[in-house]
């Protein structure tokens, strides 16, 4: 992300009365503060839920022995230490953040579990909107809980779709920005009276509050679709799991 | 323990080849250089080296920084230095702005 641009006309704002989106350089800030407790949170947080949403998403990825994949806003690394075993020792992944917090974490976790074929990723500190890689270069790519963070959407499945192979896919997991009110209460009662007291116990109630705004300003499943045909993805389906509150989206190139 | 981080340093050296191979710069999209001495990857195209900082490339475009040895050379074979690549200066440009230089 351009920490130093401002934010550009075809990005996804909220509507005059929410709070602005934050700016990439505060939502590194908030990623990296949140990075000691992230992985816990996310486990008590989903009912440890998170694991089996996360397997979905690397199965729709399409990914399989020796080849070359990137997870992208790979965090403390869940999807690439997943990427990591599917693809085996004679594959190679990639994996990208811009929080170095994060990445440290992701390092951290990669020397404790050891497992040989996790010597197969390489962590990398980078920008979503301007990828360190050449075009076509990737044989899937996944995408958890950081779509909804980006500023510039569009740039960023532009970038996707550019260094993804001719015939792969992406698989984008992320929170479910429902058309159903039931659902979208729902999601708005379970942050407000568990997501936000359980993180104010960890200290973080602020940075989670973030959450029901983004999820707000993020794009709903049929505008996802619409958003990967746009930029030149040939086929795009969004599927809605854990009963409406999550969503992947699986685009092929 | 400590032989198993040996060996862990050691392959990751080895793999850190491999996969230095397909990385590019993130402004030019042109492959890097991987520079033992500085510890950094090097985007000959535009004169930008991205670090390397405990073992993670940091391939941010503000996190570039430009081969100041590269414009001193220019000047030394005669060459003059403000008419480089059109697309070279205008990638420097977008460096030096996103890096809030000017």
């Amino acid at each position: 992300m351009a920490s130093a641009a401002p934010p550009p006309a075809s990005s996804s704002w909220g509507c005059g009365r929410r709070r602005r989106v934050r700016c990439s350089a505060e939502r590194q800030g908030l990623f990296s503060r949140i990075a000691p407790v992230y992985d816990n949170l996310n486990e008590v947080l989903s009912l440890g839920q998170h694991r089996i949403w996360k397997r979905m998403s690397v199965s729709w990825a399409g990914a399989k022995r020796s080849d070359r994949v990137l997870d992208l806003c790979c965090g403390s690394g869940d999807l690439a230490f997943l990427l990591s075993q599917k693809v085996g020792p004679d594959g190679q992944v990639s994996a990208l953040d811009f929080s170095k917090d994060q990445l440290l974490i992701a390092t951290a976790r990669q020397d404790l579990y050891w497992k040989a074929c996790y010597k197969n990723i390489e962590w990398i500190e980078g920008d979503a909107l301007e990828l360190p890689f050449a075009d076509s270069n990737f044989d899937a790519i996944t995408v958890g809980y950081g779509l909804r963070n980006l500023l510039d959407k569009h740039k960023a499945m532009k970038e996707i779709f550019r260094v993804l192979k001719p015939g792969s896919r992406v698989s984008i997991l992320d929170f479910n920005k429902s058309t159903s009110t039931l659902i979208t209460q729902s999601q708005e009662w379970m942050i407000d009276n568990v997501v936000v007291p359980v993180a104010s116990n960890y200290g973080f109630s602020r940075e989670y509050r973030y959450l029901k705004a983004s999820i707000a300003e993020y794009l709903t499943g049929k505008e996802l679709e619409k958003l990967a045909k746009e930029v030149g993805f040939s086929d795009a389906k969004h599927y809605e799991i854990a009963g409406g509150l999550m969503g992947n989206l699986v685009a092929a190139r | 323990m400590v032989r198993a981080s040996r060996r862990l340093l050691k392959d990751a050296a080895n793999i850190g080849k491999a996969f230095s191979d397909f990385l590019a710069c993130p402004l030019s999209k042109q492959p890097l250089r991987h520079c033992e001495d500085s510890q950094s990857r090097i985007s000959e195209t535009i004169g930008v080296s991205f670090p390397i900082i405990d073992g993670i490339p940091c391939l941010v475009p503000k996190d570039g920084k430009l081969l100041e040895d590269q414009n001193k050379s220019q000047v030394e074979n005669g060459a003059d230095p403000s008419s480089g690549n059109s697309e070279r200066d205008l990638l420097l440009a977008v460096n030096i702005w996103v890096t809030g230089l000017i």
